[in-house]
């Protein structure tokens, strides 16, 4: 066959341009460590890998909202834990207050009763942010709010929350409550911390009980009386205390879970849209050796045709 | 015998048929860079014998004719591979264009952060989890400022999508009529060389240039509108496009024009005629269907994204409540990519935002974890396939299109190269072989020359007998 100058000029560069195409194609997937950059690279491999960083995007976020709930049931825990301390004194004043007859030592117990409801009534109105811990879903007012008297005894605490508690979502198709109202009489939901039908605490007015009864020196009212309630409100924030902790244990497999998950992601993302670097770079080297031979054997026959026409005469 | 003054004629036409050699080879040599050229020979032929005593004796050589070496049917398949290469060439660019304007590309080593988010995918994807972090975190304002923040990406990176790809789809529009106005100039072109052809057919010549320079002129209208040709006895071609005929000869029956049928698209018709027509091939064609194909399925996908994210949201958003307590607003405003935009209100202020399914109950998160669910829930308008899925499966089907054109662009690419290399094995110049005929008409020139010294010679010898 013929082989005219033009066809021998056009087969050159052509080849030596899808040669350098090719170069740069590998150079980039060298560099990026990715196999698909555009949708024209590989479509279907670009559909299911967008939808794998969807998975990896919902995953981090629920782990986010892990790491959130963690630092909110930690917070709950330690508020509970305050008020479990104070629990066991007010507790202690109620036993040490059955035997003593002194009136000034009655009062001194009332006092410190009379505080312990203050301090409580601070821990239950703690906030995390600009949430408040066991007022419900109520966060625009405070939950507990104490009435006192002109001596600065309580006379009552009033809870302005609800018992309403939200779900937070943990994973695909998995949430989680975190949340105690500090009140519920309804029967039905998360128990309350400070009031509950069903284990029969009440605690603020079992202490309110307790105050007033050192006051009066009523011993025998805080044998019978306060002593039996309030070791249903001791039970009550122990049984809190418990729960916040599955909670946590909950969360913290949640956080392992979503860790694996991500792991797993990475994987199969690499697997669809990750470039082979050894393959990559094999295939890279080959064809800037085919490149470079093209040149070198493109320019030794134009130097024949040299050759040729300045042997002409 | 012929005698001296035949001998000196016989070399003198010799010496004119090997320059006339010189010459054509030189044109050959001249051109063979030039890919549209087609080699010419001189056909040489013994001249008229002489009847002498001796019976008939030849006179020498005489240049009959400067012939041009080509092959129709290589020529013919040459203008319909131009028609498919223009095709899809113009698809593969348009695309290639659309895809530069989506802007979604992949980066599987990003880290998924809002700072890192840059396509439409990213950016859905954090609108979603922006919510699930609201339903947290109902009364937090940071909270509620990251989901406004991540619905102003998403909404601008829709309005910028839906900008970029209706301004590629007027420049397609553009290229269109453009295009067909150098169709127009190729035919008016074409028609004036039909006629010079003709005229030096009719003067019984041959017209090879004008023949290079007219297949160079149809294999670029082939480019742009797939074209039937017909060459008729004169040397002239017809020129027909979708089945009309635009040339006859050396006149331009009619032309195309480019016009809007109505909905602001370009089609293509017969300016005299109006028949619109439906074309089979070529760059026009090529950039219609990318821009009625590909593009619009994907312009067209974008708004019913937007128009389901935007009714999917407000259909729950509306219900909820704000931190003052107030309710049945919108999230976004608008239905198209185009148009879809943060509520202003909202984007103003973020204690606006109607997290609480509960009036009274600031802390309720039920509206901010419905929002949230509807990232993994089916849409119907969206073929029962979540917001990121449709976003993915339209991203992946346009990717489809543009990866068969530049599949279509290579096999062609391929089937272009063999075709152009047998036309040059038949038509193309070899240097080789022209500097190896240079060097035989300069011989053949040489010994020309010695017969006209010859008979010189011996002219004078016999005028030298009477004196």
């Amino acid at each position: 066959m013929r082989i005219a100058g033009t066809s021998y000029t056009q087969a050159m560069t052509g080849q030596i341009n899808v040669l350098a195409g090719r170069q740069n194609q590998l150079q980039s997937q060298a560099s990026s460590g990715q196999s698909i950059t555009a949708p024209s690279d590989n479509p279907a491999g670009m559909t299911q890998a967008l939808g794998l960083q969807t998975d990896q995007a919902n995953v981090t976020q629920y782990a986010q909202n892990v790491t959130t709930l963690q630092n909110h049931t930690n917070l709950m825990s330690s508020a509970l834990q305050q008020l479990k301390t104070i629990s066991d004194r007010v507790s202690e004043l109620a036993t040490q207050s059955d035997s003593l007859t002194s009136p000034s030592a009655l009062k001194a117990n009332a006092a410190e009763t009379t505080q312990l409801i203050q301090n409580a009534v601070q821990i239950m109105n703690t906030k995390d942010g600009d949430q408040y811990l066991f007022g419900g879903t109520v966060s625009d007012k405070a939950p507990y709010v104490a009435t006192t008297d002109a001596s600065g005894n309580v006379t009552g605490v009033t809870y302005q929350g609800n018992t309403s508690v939200n779900a937070s979502e943990i994973g695909q198709n998995s949430s989680v409550t975190v949340d105690v109202p500090g009140e519920n009489t309804t029967g039905s939901g998360a128990r309350g911390v400070i009031t509950d039908s069903r284990s029969g605490a009440d605690f603020f007015n079992h202490m309110i009980s307790l105050q007033n009864h050192l006051l009066a020196g009523d011993t025998t009212s805080i044998n019978t009386v306060d002593q039996p309630a309030l070791a249903k409100d001791s039970d009550n924030i122990i049984y809190q205390i418990s729960s916040i902790g599955a909670v946590q244990t909950r969360l913290d497999v949640a956080a392992s879970s979503a860790s694996s998950q991500q792991t797993s992601l990475s994987t199969s993302l690499n697997t669809v849209a990750g470039a082979d670097l050894a393959q990559t770079i094999t295939q890279l080297t080959q064809a800037e050796n085919a490149y470079q031979i093209a040149m070198q054997t493109s320019s030794s026959i134009l130097q024949l045709r040299s050759s040729l026409l300045a042997s002409l005469p | 015998m012929l005698g001296l003054f035949n001998t000196l004629g016989l070399g003198a036409r010799a010496l004119q048929a090997n320059q006339l050699g010189v010459e054509v080879t030189g044109q050959n040599l001249a051109n063979s860079s030039n890919a549209a050229y087609s080699r010419q020979r001189v056909t040489l032929a013994t001249s008229t014998a002489m009847q002498t005593t001796l019976g008939m004796q030849g006179t020498g050589v005489q240049a009959t004719s400067i012939q041009q070496v080509r092959d129709a049917l290589l020529d013919g398949q040459m203008r319909d591979e131009s028609s498919v290469t223009g095709y899809w060439n113009s698809q593969q660019s348009s695309l290639q264009n659309a895809q530069g304007q989506l802007g979604e590309y992949l980066n599987i080593n990003g880290t998924n952060s809002a700072s890192d988010a840059q396509g439409l995918s990213d950016r859905l994807n954090n609108l979603f989890n922006s919510f699930q972090g609201l339903s947290t975190s109902p009364t937090s304002i940071s909270q509620r400022q990251n989901v406004i923040g991540q619905a102003q990406a998403l909404a601008s990176g829709l309005n910028d999508a839906s900008t970029k790809l209706s301004s590629l789809n007027d420049s397609l529009n553009s290229s269109v009529t453009d295009s067909v106005t150098q169709a127009n100039q190729l035919l008016t072109q074409i028609a004036n060389l039909n006629d010079q052809i003709a005229k030096a057919s009719l003067s019984g010549g041959t017209a090879n240039d004008l023949t290079d320079t007219r297949q160079q002129a149809l294999e670029s209208l082939a480019g742009l509108v797939n074209i039937q040709t017909n060459t008729n006895s004169d040397g002239t071609v017809d020129v027909s496009v979708g089945g009309t005929q635009l040339v006859a000869g050396n006149k331009t029956l009619d032309s195309l024009q480019s016009y809007d049928p109505g909905n602001g698209q370009m089609q293509v018709r017969t300016t005299t005629g109006g028949t619109p027509l439906t074309l089979t091939g070529g760059s026009i064609q090529g950039t219609i269907d990318a821009r009625d194909g590909a593009l619009k399925t994907l312009r067209d996908g974008l708004d019913t994204l937007a128009s389901s994210l935007a009714t999917q949201v407000n259909g729950v958003y509306s219900s909820g409540y704000d931190l003052n307590g107030g309710t049945g607003a919108a999230f976004f405003t608008g239905n198209t990519a185009g148009t879809i935009a943060v509520n202003t209100a909202l984007a103003a202020d973020p204690s606006l935002l109607q997290a609480s399914g509960v009036s009274g109950a600031t802390g309720d998160n039920t509206v901010a974890l419905a929002l949230a669910k509807l990232g993994t829930q089916s849409v119907a308008a969206l073929g029962n396939k979540t917001f990121s899925g449709a976003f993915a499966a339209q991203v992946g089907s346009f990717g489809f299109a543009l990866s068969n054109a530049n599949s279509e662009v290579a096999n062609q690419g391929a089937v272009t190269t063999m075709l152009k290399n047998q036309r040059d094995s038949v038509s193309g110049v070899s240097i080789e072989e022209e500097v190896a005929n240079l060097m035989l008409f300069q011989q053949a020139y040489s010994a020309s020359s010695k017969i006209i010294s010859t008979a010189d010679q011996m002219l004078q010898t016999v005028i030298a007998l009477k004196t």
